[in-house]
């Protein structure tokens, strides 16, 4: 089924006088998507239950699965607040900042798997999570990164992986704080949206071609020129301008002189053996685009692409899709609540803090992942809550917590807790790096399915039965009915059903000559299943 | 124009993921009796196709087109070796290739290629994929394309297998699904012979090893009803795969083919993976490439042929005269591609340098016409006089001779995307 | 005899541009007169002592790249990738036969000292001894494998006489060198210089290198090998210029020169008519000679030529040295 505007239309007409600015976030969220669900005439699934949102908020926010102790004390709390407490201290955490760190990593640099400019760029966002940087910070320290501190070094990365191809650059600018992909434009101008020219495309090239390699370090000159050439005509060179039109009276523009050609490589050279980025021009055309991108009447562009590419992280999918498709022919499913929510991110100084607990404390995100009837409703309805594939790390550090021994993590203080989760998420970076990292439309391929079947690394890492290990644990148990429910609430989070635990009892029972190796196959059986799998 | 609102949902086409998935899930896949299968007009033609196949003689590193196909004897350029007459009228190619010289009726032969990239990484790219990558959408490559139309969703054999087992180069040219994703992904073997993980480890009996992935069906059922997507059905079908590709490992050991066909093959490995390929096609992989590198023979070009050429020569006539024998050789196409062809100009250590405006490459098979030959070069080898070929063309024409529509559309999103670029049109004089 | 010229008194007294790349060069029997064989599958004749020097062609009967050339019995006798060798008279400037010499591609021709045989070898890995009168072949000498140890065709590029004319060497890709005795066409013995070919077995998986080259002393004590050392990245000429010294009787390995200063092959070796220097001359991109000091076993001079060296011819007494390559052909002289 197609969602088409005229239901976001309807939609609309439902909400009137319903929604305020002035509502929490959350609460205008269920309410834009609540009324276009209405209107839609679909029923939604149900609200998930308490086990199922322990786990998804902490894969989600901390980028892992649950343990036995967190999913107990949560779904055992009779505190009202519970939910709301849960997410501050989730997102209070150092785990927070390193897994929304990961993500960010991986939409800068998505070729990569989230390492092509080396781990300096991941690092830099790491620190900029944990400082609670808010998103035109972010945007800031990666476009203008001053590279004589230390700390702002991983910052320069992003721009430096790119400056062999300019075009790759602006695009790659355009699509990641933008949500445009003008790269159609590049050639002609775009064959299906009419937004996106060619002048497009050379104009936003005009703000970042004059950025280059001066040795290693970055530097941008003075001057400079894109120019381009139409299908058909004369060559033109293209004066800088915003994807909204904005054109910069540019008296710079004009190309190098053999004397300047020959400074500028000597000045290269300086700075290879100074080690010391050459000074920034008097006029830069990098701090007019970030500039002009975050002016009144710009910043649309780039508080939008927040808002979907956050909403895109939690609910598995934007108001707008592809991500890098946000243009007038491609409208988003829910364009009130769109603008509503990067306005008030815009408003309060793009806190992504804000942005997410307002998502993730919405009835919208809660939403279970099961819809019993033929019929599932258009994801674009928000209506049942999508299966998010893990990420690799999301999955390595989930395989290292399902094999500990839930002992371990009980009655820890949080810093000692929280100590132990980075540890457990760092042994299991080197699997990680053989998981391909999930996009949209992912599909798991078969080699995954081998290396679990067949891979001695997953026994190795996983599947051990030393002290520390929830299997070393079971081992040693003579009641195996409580030996498989551990185990699965170790993996799962939730008790057995009645079958499950009949069916794992017999699969011990048969191999009672070697119940240690009943034991590794029943988890085995557990962390491929789909159930562990995916965030549902 | 297509409509930029294509949704991608399950209900506007039939999606064999989510379809076979579940089926999978549910551990039935291997069984379709109890699905109605002729009643899904997408997945009945599917079953239908008769089944193409491609062996791809990938010649990493460049190899001359003056050595082996399009030779220039006499011209300052033409090098040392003479040209020979082959059983196809007025066609002549290197005295290095006497084997294939009495089997060019069988080979659709393209000598003017100009694809305008002579770097080895890009050009690499280009050539598997018959187009560039836009910054932001990764193509899938001939052998993701294939895999997915040929492939089917519950095969027992992996769909895309790729050797290179050299190193030089391997990074330029990896095999890639681009937008396709992993399910298309190639098994890559790159250290031996036989594939990753397709072993059971010792530590497990075979017994365990099946019942373990049973108990890991029944652990999944539950959770599978009531939902759907994609992703989750390409998990269950990978899963799903599993023991039927553990099974295929066989497929991999040439001490199950006779001695006398193995040396028919020859002791080189590039022989030996060929004829693993034979035997991969032969059991239904829809796309295995071979990489032979490395052919950049940017000093003492002549010798680096002389050493290398007869040894495709050898194992494409090999493999060209088994399929043919078998009777395979209507339903698979032996390519031969390179990232680029070589210089005419010879350099001062007798080398020749990279060079993609006038070079030459080979289909044999399918639908490939065989004895044809198109694009002619100048007498020196500079350019394409005649019936230029460029890379969108070249793919256009591989994909109508094996029977796929080059102007079919996959979806990113909401994006069509046609297989090649358009307006790019196959050579109908190439195709039967 | 007259005495030696040092390796430091050779200065260059003639460069000539050439449109095609000269493989081989053979003098005459009148000072001066030089034979050339090149890549337009073309014999030409020259007189370096002119005041102008023309390159005349001499033939052009050649299908392929004239890769050797030898001056015997008033005829040059030429070899090429076609596999055939052409004798061609030079006083009466006219064909006196061709002869279908090998299977394969013929790399090198040689004269004995006497000029009674002429030597051939090919990739057919056969060397042939040929009655320099009469065209006919005398000896067929069979030691060198035709396939490299991992399979693939092996080449034979070298074929020198002793200066007695007793002995003859023959050199192929793998490094391997056979010494025959001339008249009965017995192997007397083989030595290996396997550092000079270099088989990737992983990263590319093909070879490159090979012994190029063989000289021995003048009082046929020594034998000289000349090729390229290991190298990493075959796509390229990138080893080091590479020298090994054997000693005939038993085959033992003296001394292995790897050229500190130039990369590239060694494709022509020979030594001073009193055994006191060896002249190696080769190149990849660009050319180089160096002078050896065989009791040292040190360089003694090396120096830039301005092109990559196919080959060189000297007369007896070094008086001239005539080097041939790519697009060029240099004369030097000791001043």
């Amino acid at each position: 089924m197609l969602l088409r505007p005229a239901y976001a239309l309807a939609a609309l007409a439902a909400l009137s006088g319903s929604a305020r600015a002035d509502d929490p976030l959350h609460t205008l969220i269920d309410q834009h998507v609540g009324a276009a669900i209405k209107s839609a005439g679909v029923t939604p699934a149900p609200q998930a239950d308490d086990a199922t949102l322990v786990r998804r908020l902490t894969l989600d926010l901390v980028g892992r699965i649950p343990t036995t102790t967190e999913v107990d004390a949560y779904v055992k709390s009779d505190d009202a607040n519970k939910r709301a407490t849960l997410v501050d201290r989730l997102i209070a955490s150092p785990g927070f900042a390193r897994h929304q760190a990961a993500q960010f990593e991986v939409m800068l640099n998505p070729d990569g798997g989230g390492r092509r400019g080396g781990a300096a760029l991941g690092e830099y966002l790491r620190g900029a999570m944990t400082a609670g940087k808010s998103w035109d910070r972010v945007y800031r320290e990666l476009m203008l990164p001053d590279e004589s501190d230390a700390t702002m070094k991983g910052a320069a990365d992003f721009l430096k992986a790119r400056l062999a191809d300019p075009d790759k650059l602006t695009n790659d600018v355009s699509v990641s704080f933008f949500g445009v992909n003008v790269s159609c434009a590049q050639c002609h101008d775009h064959p299906l949206v009419k937004d996106w020219t060619q002048d497009h495309f050379y104009g936003m090239k005009a703000f970042l071609v004059r950025t280059y390699d001066a040795g290693g370090m970055l530097a941008e000159r003075g001057f400079g020129l894109a120019k381009h050439k139409a299908n058909k005509g004369p060559e033109k060179v293209a004066p800088m301008m915003f994807l909204t039109g904005t054109k910069l009276d540019d008296p710079t523009a004009r190309e190098m002189t053999k004397e300047e050609q020959k400074k500028e490589k000597e000045l290269v050279e300086a700075s290879k053996k100074e080690k010391k980025a050459p000074p920034p021009p008097a006029f830069s055309a990098r701090a007019r685009l970030v500039e002009v991108s975050l002016k009144d009447g710009n910043a649309d562009f780039f508080a939008r692409s927040i808002v979907n590419r956050m909403w895109h992280r939690f609910l598995g999918s934007g108001f707008v899709n592809p991500l890098d498709q946000m243009h007038s022919e491609n409208p988003p499913s829910h364009p009130e609540l769109l603008a509503a929510l990067a306005k008030d991110t815009a408003a309060h100084g793009y806190d992504l803090k804000r942005l997410v607990s307002g998502i993730v404390m919405s009835q919208t995100y809660s939403r279970s992942s099961h819809y019993p009837t033929e019929a599932t409703p258009d994801r674009r309805l928000f209506a049942v809550a999508a299966l998010k594939p893990f990420t690799p790390l999301q999955l390595s550090t989930s395989l290292k917590i399902a094999a500990a021994d839930p002992a371990q993590f009980e009655g820890k203080k949080a810093a000692e807790f929280e100590k132990l989760v980075e540890q457990m998420e760092g042994g299991g970076r080197g699997f990680a790096s053989l998981i391909a990292q999930p996009t949209d439309n992912f599909q798991v391929g078969v080699g995954e399915a081998l290396l679990f079947s067949n891979g001695d690394r997953v026994t190795r890492e996983f599947l051990t039965d030393g002290g520390n290990t929830v299997l070393g644990r079971v081992k040693a148990m003579t009641d195996k009915k409580a030996a498989v429910a551990l185990l699965v609430r170790t993996a799962y989070g939730r008790a057995p059903t009645d079958a499950e635990s009949t069916a794992l009892v017999a699969y011990v029972e048969g191999r009672a000559d070697r119940p240690a190796e009943a034991y590794r196959q029943v988890l085995w059986a557990l962390v491929t299943a789909p159930e562990f799998r995916f965030v549902y | 124009m297509p409509s930029p609102f294509f949704c991608g949902s399950d209900a506007h086409r039939v999606s064999r993921r989510g379809f076979f998935g579940a089926a999978a899930a549910a551990g039935v896949a291997a069984d379709m009796t109890g699905l109605n299968v002729l009643g899904s007009p997408a997945l009945a033609s599917e079953l239908r196709r008769g089944q193409k196949r491609v062996i791809l003689l990938w010649l990493a590193g460049g190899s001359s087109q003056l050595e082996t196909f399009d030779p220039k004897p006499g011209a300052p350029t033409g090098g040392p070796f003479r040209a020979i007459q082959t059983d196809v009228p007025g066609l002549q190619i290197s005295e290095l290739m006497p084997k294939m010289a009495t089997r060019m009726k069988d080979v659709c032969l393209i000598r003017g290629l100009n694809t305008r990239n002579g770097d080895h990484g890009s050009g690499a790219k280009l050539m598997m994929r018959g187009r560039r990558d836009e910054p932001s959408l990764r193509y899938p490559d001939l052998g993701a394309v294939v895999a997915r139309e040929m492939g089917r969703a519950d095969s027992q054999v992996p769909d895309y297998v790729t050797f290179y087992t050299q190193t030089e180069g391997r990074s330029f040219a990896p095999g890639d699904s681009g937008f396709l994703g992993a399910r298309y992904a190639p098994m890559e073997l790159t250290t031996n012979n036989t594939p990753e993980f397709i072993r059971r480890l010792d530590s497990i009996t075979e017994t365990d090893h099946r019942e373990r992935a049973e108990l890991r069906n029944m652990l999944g059922r539950d959770f599978v009803r009531g939902r759907t997507s994609d992703a989750l059905g390409s998990h269950a079908e990978a899963y799903g795969r599993v023991r039927g590709i553990m099974g295929s490992e066989r497929l991999f050991d040439v001490s199950q083919e006779s001695q006398r066909t193995r040396d028919r093959y020859g002791p080189t490995q590039f022989g030996q993976q060929a004829l693993i390929a034979r035997r991969l096609v032969e059991a239904g992989v829809p796309f295995v490439r071979v990489a032979r590198a490395w052919w950049d023979s940017h000093g003492q070009n002549f010798e680096t042929h002389q050493e290398m050429v007869p040894e495709l020569d050898h194992v494409m006539a090999t493999l060209i005269d088994d399929l043919k024998e078998r009777n395979l050789l209507n339903d698979v196409m032996v390519v031969t591609l390179a990232e680029f062809g070589r210089t005419p100009g010879i350099n001062a250590s007798l080398g020749r340098d990279h060079f993609a405006s006038a070079w030459s490459m080979t289909m044999t098979g399918a639908s490939a016409k065989g004895g044809a030959v198109w694009g002619r070069t100048d007498p020196r080898g500079q350019t394409v006089t005649h019936e230029e070929v460029n890379a969108a063309n070249l793919f256009a024409t591989i994909y109508a001779a094996l029977g796929i529509s080059p102007h079919k559309n996959y979806y990113v999103g909401s994006r069509p995307i046609p297989l090649v670029d358009p307006g790019a049109e196959p050579i109908e004089a190439l195709v039967k | 005899m007259p005495p030696v010229p040092t390796p430091e008194s050779f200065r260059q007294t003639g460069d000539h541009n050439r449109p095609v790349i000269t493989f081989a060069v053979a003098l005459g029997d009148r000072p001066g007169r030089a034979y050339f064989g090149c890549s337009d599958f073309k014999v030409y004749e020259a007189d370096l002592g002119a005041a102008k020097v023309e390159f005349k062609e001499l033939h052009g009967t050649h299908g392929s790249y004239v890769t050797g050339v030898a001056f015997a019995a008033g005829c040059v006798v030429s070899g090429a990738y076609d596999g055939k060798l052409v004798w061609w008279n030079t006083a009466e400037n006219r064909h006196v036969r061709t002869v279908d010499a090998h299977g394969r591609w013929v790399r090198k021709v040689v004269a004995s000292p006497d000029g009674a045989l002429v030597a051939s070898v090919a990739d057919d890995m056969v060397c042939k001894l040929w009655d320099a009168e009469t065209g006919r072949v005398v000896k067929e000498l069979r030691g060198h494998a035709e396939r490299t140890p991992t399979h693939f065709p092996s080449m034979l590029y070298g074929v020198t006489f002793s200066h007695d004319g007793r002995k003859l060497a023959t050199c192929d890709k793998v490094g391997k060198v056979v010494i025959w005795d001339v008249a009965s066409g017995n192997q007397l013995g083989a030595c290996e210089s396997p550092g000079m070919y270099t088989w990737d077995p992983v990263q590319r998986l093909h070879s490159i290198g090979g012994a190029r080259t063989v000289a021995f002393s003048p009082d046929g004590t020594l034998l000289a090998v000349g090729g390229i050392g290991k190298i990493g990245n075959i796509d390229h000429l990138e080893g080091k210029a590479r020298v090994e010294v054997f000693t005939v009787a038993d085959g033992r390995s003296q001394w292995v020169f790897e050229s500190d200063r130039y990369r590239g092959l060694v494709n022509k070796l020979q030594f001073a008519p009193d055994g006191s220097w060896l002249l190696a001359a080769g190149g990849a991109g660009e050319g180089q000679f160096e002078f050896l000091d065989v009791a040292a076993k040190r360089p003694k001079r090396q120096d830039k030529l301005t092109m990559h060296t196919h080959d060189f011819a000297a007369t007896p007494d070094f008086g001239t040295v005539v080097y041939v390559g790519h697009n060029r052909v240099v004369v030097h002289k000791p001043a």
